[in-house]
């Protein structure tokens, strides 16, 4: 017999609802880093961002184009290795309405020098330059649609019109985890022949691989000096900022995201200090003949906590245990393959079940404060007088 | 006027002077206990009778610190209880006394051996001193193989009489008494009696009892009546 067991007692005296509050507090828990996890993935892509890489885009903003003959300015830019255009096209495969993928209309000659984490079949880059009705697939879009080398697929764009007849000519692979495995990447040239004269030969951005790291700053410099003075205006930056600055479109998403995660602990704190506080007014006759034997208020009140944390190590526990599957095997590996180009890694981090894990037990002493200063100061005569 | 226990020249293991207790009902006084005295011999055997509302329980609860008066000193077993902090009280209580409640008060959670154990999680005792101390305690009232039932597997009279074995299981140098034989029947009530007297006479504890029952008070060497909160 210990105090410790004297509240573990008292915590498995009612069991359902012992039980129901810690499923509460692991539901919370699981909600918690199920958000927290989508707030750290999004930012995954900015993390794993190529160190030598620079995006060079609209100073104004990305959704604006580029005269092409840019390219050439920036690829004589001294410390630039290679450099490569791309387009959004913003495509459908209308068999598949609902679906979100990611397109790219790129210019196939430069492409893969800038991006060699995209592991494809040299057959299949051949390919891409020589026929420009060729599209190369991420492995986890083919493998979620069936798509194969050699099916033809009809795509829609809401910012090309009209349907584009593609092939498949390849499915690439990523080495490294921050690349979306859910995108098309087609050719330039298709879409951009296609175009009426005042629409074409314009480019959506331009990455360029710098031979030192360290200088990218200074070589992104030198880039947009040299447009300073055109109309069209450039900023070029890390792809690390230029992600940022991509995901900086969906940060009141963010900021929505963040507060309901922390409204849910919340919310489960509440539910506990209820519970806990409906425990100490069942058992308040008992508080007092306590304290009648000798036992001090403080002591009352670390058992009231400790029942409180209890349950929140409890809940925090198994809410954990059911994240790590649910999240890391389940809804992160969906996420991963079918929304790749938002999530590419989707994985709890540490950092997030720390803090799930802490705060389930802060929490708990919290909600536990008010029960268990009341039960340390009740008036023990008044509360012996008290029948449960 | 002084009410005391046999003429003795040790000091007094209980020392009321002067001692009034008021309660309010709104704004309203509502005295309780009106200029009381009282000594009490180390060993005795004091009960206290009277009506509903007299103060006697109010008086149990003076002298064990549960309460404090609103006039006078109370010193128990040495301690001037005026200056004790609610913490520091609870020490005394648990360090002095022994409670014995009308309905038992055990927690239903626990098993008779750690109902009796509770007191002892108070000193620092281990784990296996404190539980060898339990079932001696539960020796000497007569429940050495009703260690591991619950207080709802136990009949009244056993209960009570776990109840008591909590109370000495410590060693205290008084026991207070609120209607101990009051929710048993006449059997039961008279083995509650016996093993009061036992613990009286044999383990020479202090006992103070508050009582209605005529039987358990003729047990006790000394009665006194209380009524409109002043000791007769």
């Amino acid at each position: 017999m210990s105090t410790l067991r004297l509240a573990a007692k008292n915590l498995l005296r009612n069991r359902f609802r012992t039980s129901l509050t810690v499923l509460g507090g692991a539901i919370a828990v699981l909600a918690f880093v199920l958000l927290r996890t989508i707030l750290s993935a999004w930012e995954v892509g900015v993390e794993y961002a190529a160190k030598d890489r620079i995006a060079t885009r609209h100073k104004v903003s990305f959704v604006l184009t580029l005269p092409r003959h840019y390219i050439d300015v920036i690829r004589q830019t001294p410390g630039v290795q290679a450099a490569a255009w791309s387009n959004w096209i913003g495509s459908k495969d209308p068999r598949y309405p609902d679906l979100f993928f990611a397109a790219f209309a790129v210019d196939p000659d430069s492409f893969f020098e800038v991006a060699p984490e995209l592991q494809v079949r040299a057959e299949a880059k051949r390919a891409l330059k020589e026929n420009r009705k060729a599209a190369i697939v991420g492995d986890a879009l083919a493998a979620r649609l069936n798509y194969k080398v050699g099916d033809r697929v009809t795509l829609v764009s809401s910012i090309y019109p009209g349907d584009w007849e593609h092939e498949i000519v390849g499915i690439y692979t990523v080495e490294r985890g921050a690349f979306d495995r859910s995108s098309f990447i087609l050719n330039w040239h298709y879409y951009n022949d296609a175009m009426p004269p005042e629409r074409r030969d314009e480019i959506g951005w331009v990455w360029s691989r710098v031979d030192d790291p360290s200088k990218g700053a200074a070589i992104g410099l030198a880039i947009d000096n040299a447009f300073e003075e055109k109309d069209v205006q450039t900023l070029t930056m890390s792809e690390r900022a230029m992600n940022m600055s991509f995901m900086g479109m969906f940060a009141a998403i963010f900021d929505a995201i963040n507060v309901v995660s922390i409204v849910i602990l919340g919310i489960m704190m509440l539910i506990l200090g209820n519970t806990i506080a409906m425990g100490v007014r069942e058992r308040t006759h008992e508080y007092a003949v306590l304290r009648a034997i000798g036992f001090s208020p403080r002591t009352i009140a670390w058992l009231i906590v400790a029942e409180a944390l209890a349950v929140g190590l409890a809940g925090g526990a198994l809410g954990l245990a059911v994240a790590y599957p649910f999240v890391n095997k389940g809804v992160g590996l969906w996420l991963e393959e079918n929304m790749g180009s938002y999530f590419p890694f989707f994985r709890i981090a540490g950092a997030t079940a720390l803090a799930a894990a802490l705060l389930s037990l802060g929490l708990a002493a919290a909600a536990s404060a008010i029960p268990a200063y009341r039960a340390s100061r009740l008036s023990v005569i008044d509360a012996l007088r008290r029948v449960e | 006027m002084v009410a005391q226990t046999e003429p003795t020249n040790v000091p007094p293991i209980v020392l009321l002077h002067g001692i009034s207790r008021t309660f309010y009902r709104g704004k309203e006084p509502v005295p309780v206990l009106e200029g009381l005295d009282l000594e009490v011999t180390p060993g005795s055997f004091l009960a206290f009778m009277g009506p509903s509302g007299s103060g006697k329980s109010t008086l149990l609860n003076l002298i064990a610190g549960l309460d404090r008066p609103t006039r006078g000193t109370v010193r128990v077993a040495g301690v001037d209880l005026a200056g004790l902090s609610d913490a520091a009280l609870a020490r005394f209580r648990a360090d002095k006394l022994g409670f014995i409640f009308q309905t038992y008060n055990l927690m239903p959670v626990l098993t008779a051996l750690e109902n009796v154990e509770l007191p002892l999680l108070l000193t620092p005792l281990s784990g296996g001193e404190r539980k060898k101390r339990a079932q001696t305690a539960l020796r000497v009232v007569g429940l050495e193989d009703r260690v591991d039932h619950y207080p709802r597997q136990l009949s009244g009279g056993q209960e009570q009489r776990v109840a008591i074995a909590r109370a000495f299981v410590n060693d205290p140098e008084i026991l207070l008494c609120d209607e101990p034989t009051g929710d048993l029947d006449r059997k039961s009530a008279d083995d509650i009696l016996v093993l009061l007297e036992k613990l009286h006479q044999e383990f020479k504890k202090t006992v103070l009892m508050v009582t209605h029952d005529p039987a358990a008070a003729e047990r006790a060497g000394t009665v006194r009546r209380i009524d409109k909160g002043k000791l007769l």
